[in-house]
């Protein structure tokens, strides 16, 4: 799975350069420290608008009313009934969308809590310390990343039905307790970012295997440790199709819920994209606080992952 | 917390030795220990429902009436005679590519856009990510209104400019396009960064010597760049096959009726799974489906393996 | 602080954590009946529209001070059987009162062990006896009290009509309209040849929909035994609604976004109307005028739909929520949801009352629904069998016309298809 790369040969640059040719390479760079032209702002600025567009066609339409989405003769600018849409959602007992945002934070807290917790002590482990069987142990950890658990649904929902768990933040919550890539990610970063010598320092100093990995391995974590939390939360937060089959729209997520509003009886659609937008809301607050972190840490683990 | 006051001078020889014991043992088994819960967890939630569907595979199995008699292959033979599961592979694999190689191509265009001395660096990385965080489920009923058949704003313009309006709900190519365009549109920023991250880790001296022997932007874009991306894009590859072959929210949610369309256009393999389990009641069949993909997945992964495995030994080799 | 104190309670915390999630699940199940005064919530699960406003609900709490009712709404029938199915194979997580599309109730009374019967004080002359008889299994157990069934009438645009040189006086239609299904093609014809732009009627699938629900053993004998392929009035349905359909149908899927947007936008000039589509063409064309309901039906009367309510043996609390299906399902209350969403009631004794047979709706030009409705239950003569594979059966039947509609198949190719996907649900 190694995508770094970090590996690849370098041109021998052994030979002493002639003055002429060092001229000549700071000329190079300059070329590529070079501001860029208008095509690479155009291509930018279109993917930008890819990018919006949809959100904007939400809110326009969001904020119309039901003869809108219907109305060839619509302007681009606006209507001023996105809020009175919004209440609309909102009031929906059918949608119960107040409960499935509550719902929606319970479930992808305490999934990506736990994640985190686990992942990164046994990352730890793999990374740091010595133990019998424990390439094999990795081996298969890498081997399961690649294997579907989401197809596990049809015995997982025997299960939950036996043990009584449909319908409860449970049976969501619990098949997404520990994942097999939150356990790779963190001891790839473990391995690089803490010097064995540290961790042989807390020993020597007659700290216990615990306190070693509480005082010097977690904190030493903590970058990655914070990416993985977010990535786990947005993944925890948007997925759709297990919440779907064991819960009920009495207790949903917000995927659940939210997915309620296209089938009713009367599709309307402004109503629809106003109740989308709104649930998009907050995980574009949080997009907003911790956006720059999210594209640091997808750029950290193509090199590392 | 403890001052050291606290701590007795004399400690008897009996609690030393048993504080090493505690160490040696603490040396031992803490590794397992941390790694436990993973194993344990996992092998409850991720690799027993596994096998668990292996075992309902074989068996007539209601969603209702529960466990029924052994029936050995016959629920496998049952799904590979029937057309449905062949046009929901075909969709899935259909859908699958029509959202991966455009979406890697533009990816790496918007890569290349970002690996250069903009201003506002910041800002266009974010911008590129935005879709990321808006759910599947959401993307989807925004798109699937754009792409009404009579009365979505594509075809609205389609019309205004004298084209046909384009059948999304009917087509099977056109629904696929319409679907992978979903993907594309949540997961194209998202590997754009990724690419972005690889592109940046191309030595700069390579550029600079090939400035140097004079080739141009777009030469070195096609003779380093890409070469040098390679990894990458295999790694990406493999991580959304993963993912796309097990595509659901997007097919489900593409009409109100969530069954792929009534002559099975955009009817994906997870689709049909849920259909026979929780339409049908007929789990074990749905088991089927599941144990059946779940092997195509393993088998492209293993393919996906071989190749990334003889690139990396043939740029061994060059060296 | 002592180093393996330390590791201890963490390490405690670690399985406590995983040991309170596994508990955490257990704890929900199991219920309690509760005392009289004991405040309790029941919930009412329906889909589309049953005419229960906020309002009737009220009423119910306001006589029950003890108990609140939290109404959820499936979007659609389908979705409603497939929650239903779920949950009842689940054990748990229906509501206490859960409505059931007749449709799918042939498939449901298979496990009607798993429902509380009815034991309301006039369970056996309240609802029409057929709509009784359905719902009854083998054992003489009542399993749902019966809310609405879907006579059905043609409700037509009559600007479109004028335009297409058509009368456009509901009497004059019903006329025009008198006869069997061919006629109504017919007539379709002539409105086509005007050119006015629009279609005759809306679907193959709902046009089809009409034909077949007058065929009283279309896909099953009584027995269970399937005959939906080699049965002759079924692929004549299907064909002669499939030739006329080229010409005469809009070609929208019924439910589909781009079909409510032709209830407003004049897509189609007619469509079957059983009672509870009144609410759905108000509700989804408020703007529009001319849309006017006839007090006629090709080939006679027919019944499309109608729904029970239901109270799964899962409910905590039974008994309460047998109440609040018996007092939903009185011929009061379901006056009042005709009313309010145009659902015709099941119940005899309200064909008598004059708030049906005087019930107008402002929105088709006060027409006189009521009696219109009550007329076109009369004309119904066939009762069909539904049986435990009518539901897979139709769906199937329904894809093939679609097929044909949207044009990816011809006659002959999609009824092929058809009769291997309906040997597919072997």
């Amino acid at each position: 799975m190694s995508a770094g790369a970090t590996s690849a040969p370098r041109p021998s640059v052994s030979a002493p350069l002639s003055l002429r040719d060092r001229l000549r390479a700071r000329r190079a760079r300059a070329v590529i420290a070079q501001r860029p032209g208008p095509l690479v702002y155009g291509i930018l600025t279109a993917v930008f608008v890819a990018a919006v567009f949809p959100l904007y066609w939400s809110f326009l339409i969001g904020s119309g009313d039901a003869g809108t989405i219907n109305d060839q003769a619509r302007s681009w600018i606006p209507g001023g009934n996105f809020l009175a849409n919004a209440a609309k959602v909102l009031e929906n007992g059918s949608v119960n969308f107040w409960k499935a945002i509550g719902n929606s934070f319970i479930v992808s807290t305490v999934v990506s809590t736990s994640v985190v917790f686990f992942s990164t002590l046994a990352g730890y482990s793999f990374a740091k310390l010595r133990f019998r069987g424990k390439k094999g142990l990795l081996v298969f950890v890498i081997a399961t990343m690649a294997v579907p658990t989401q197809l596990g649904v049809v015995p997982l929902f025997i299960v939950m039905s036996q043990l009584g768990w449909t319908g409860t933040l449970g049976a969501v919550i619990v098949p997404g307790l520990v994942t097999a890539f939150g356990v790779f990610w963190m001891a790839q970063y473990i391995s690089q970012a803490l010097p064995d010598e540290l961790v042989e320092a807390g020993r020597i100093d007659g700290a216990s295997m615990f306190q070693t990995f509480w005082y010097i391995g977690l904190p030493s974590a903590r970058p990655a440790a914070a990416m993985l939390a977010l990535f786990t939360f947005i993944t925890t937060w948007t997925n759709f199709f297990w919440p779907f089959i064991v819960l009920d729209p009495q207790n949903p997520t917000l995927p659940v819920a939210l997915q309620l509003l296209q089938g009713n009886y009367f599709v309307d659609y402004s109503v629809v994209l106003a109740g989308v937008l709104l649930a998009t809301l907050p995980l574009f607050l949080l997009f907003a606080v911790a956006g720059r972190q999210l594209v640091a840490g997808i750029m950290q683990g193509a090199v590392k992952g | 917390m403890s001052s050291p006051t606290l701590v007795k001078p004399g400690r008897s020889p009996r609690r030393i030795a048993f504080s090493q014991a505690v160490g040696r043992w603490d040396i031992r088994f803490s590794p397992y220990l941390y790694i436990s819960p993973f194993f344990l967890l996992f092998a409850v939630v991720g690799l027993f429902p596994l096998l668990y569907t292996g075992w309902v595979s074989v068996h007539d199995w209601n969603l209702i009436g529960g466990q029924g008699d052994f029936v050995g292959v016959k629920n496998f033979a049952f799904i590979l005679g029937q057309s449905q599961f062949w046009i929901a592979l075909r969709n899935t694999f259909s859908i699958f590519l029509l959202s991966t190689i455009p979406q890697l191509a533009i990816a790496i265009i918007i890569a290349a856009a970002l690996d250069t001395n903009l201003r506002a660096r910041t800002f266009w990385r974010m911008s590129v990510l935005l879709p990321y965080i808006v759910m599947p489920v959401a993307v989807t009923l925004i798109f699937s209104n754009l792409f009404g058949d009579r009365y979505g704003l594509v075809n609205t313009v389609l019309g205004q400019l004298g084209f046909d309006a384009i059948r999304f709900h009917t087509d099977v190519v056109a629904s696929h396009l319409a679907i992978a365009t979903m993907v594309n549109f949540r997961w194209t920023g998202y590997n754009a960064l990724i690419l972005l991250a690889a592109m940046q880790a191309v030595p700069r001296d390579y550029y600079e010597a090939a400035t140097i022997d004079g080739a141009g932007r777009i030469r070195q874009f096609f003779s380093i760049t890409i070469p040098q991306l390679r990894p990458t894009l295999i790694f990406v590859v493999i991580t959304s096959t993963i993912g796309g072959l097990q595509i659901f929210d997007e097919p489900r949610l593409f009409d109100q009726y969530g069954q792929g369309g009534a002559n099975h256009q955009w009817m994906t393999l997870t689709i049909y799974l849920y259909n026979l389990g929780w339409g049908q009641l007929n789990f074990g069949r749905a088991a089927a489906v599941a144990w059946l993909l779940f092997l195509i997945i393993v088998v492209i992964g293993l393919i996906n393996l071989a190749i990334t495995r003889r690139i990396a030994s043939n740029e061994g080799t060059r060296k | 602080m002592k180093p393996s104190r330390r590791k201890t309670t963490v390490v405690a915390i670690a399985g406590a954590a995983v040991l309170a999630l596994i508990a955490t699940g257990c704890s929900t199940a199991g219920g309690s009946t509760a005392d009289t005064n004991k405040p309790i919530t029941l919930t009412l699960a329906t889909f589309n529209d049953f005419g229960y406003t906020d309002a009737l609900i009220k009423e119910f709490e306001k006589a029950h001070p003890n108990i609140t009712v939290t109404h959820k709404k499936a979007a659609t029938s389908n979705d409603a059987r497939t929650n239903m199915f779920t949950k009842l194979g689940a054990g748990s997580g229906l509501a206490d009162v859960e409505a059931i599309e007749v449709d799918w109730l042939a498939e449901l009374m298979q496990y009607s062990n798993k429902f509380v019967p009815v034991t309301a004080s006039d369970t056996k002359n309240r609802w029409v006896k057929w709509k009784t008889a359905a719902a009854t299994d083998k054992k003489g157990n009542l399993i749902g009290y019966g809310t609405d069934i879907g006579p059905e009438a043609i409700c037509y645009r009559s600007d479109l009509f004028a335009k297409a040189g058509l009368p456009t006086d509901p009497a004059a239609v019903a006329k025009l309209l008198a006869g069997d299904w061919s006629n109504y093609f017919k007539v379709g014809d002539t409105f086509a040849a005007a050119n006015t732009g629009s279609a005759w009627f809306d679907s193959a699938g709902a046009t089809y929909q009409g034909v077949i629900n007058q065929v009283k053993n279309a896909y099953e004998k009584n027995d269970g035994s399937v005959i939906a392929t080699t049965n002759p009035e079924v692929k004549k349905a299907f064909t002669s609604v499939l030739t006329a359909s080229k010409t005469l149908s809009s070609h929208l899927q019924q439910w589909s976004p781009d079909w409510t947007a032709g209830l407003a936008n004049g897509s189609y000039a007619t469509m079957l109307c059983p009672g509870w589509m009144l609410g759905v063409i108000s509700g989804n064309a408020p703007d529009v005028k001319d849309w006017k309901i006839a007090n006629v039906f090709p080939g006679g009367g027919g019944n499309w739909g109608g729904s029970y309510l239901t109270v799964p043996k899962q409910s905590a609390y039974p008994k309460e929520a047998s109440e609040l299906a018996d007092w939903l399902t009185s011929p009061a209350q379901q006056l009042k949801a005709f009313a309010n969403a145009g659902t015709f009631p099941s119940q005899s004794a309200t064909y008598t009352n004059k708030a049906l047979t005087g019930a107008t709706n402002a929105y088709f030009n006060n027409a006189e629904t009521g009696a219109i409705l009550i007329d076109r239950s009369k004309a119904i003569t066939v009762a069909p069998f539904k049986g435990v594979k009518y539901f897979p059966i139709n769906d199937a039947l329904q894809k093939a016309l679609t097929r044909v509609e949207d044009g990816s198949q011809s006659i002959e190719d999609s009824w092929k298809q058809f009769t291997d996907d309906v040997k597919a649900l072997g």
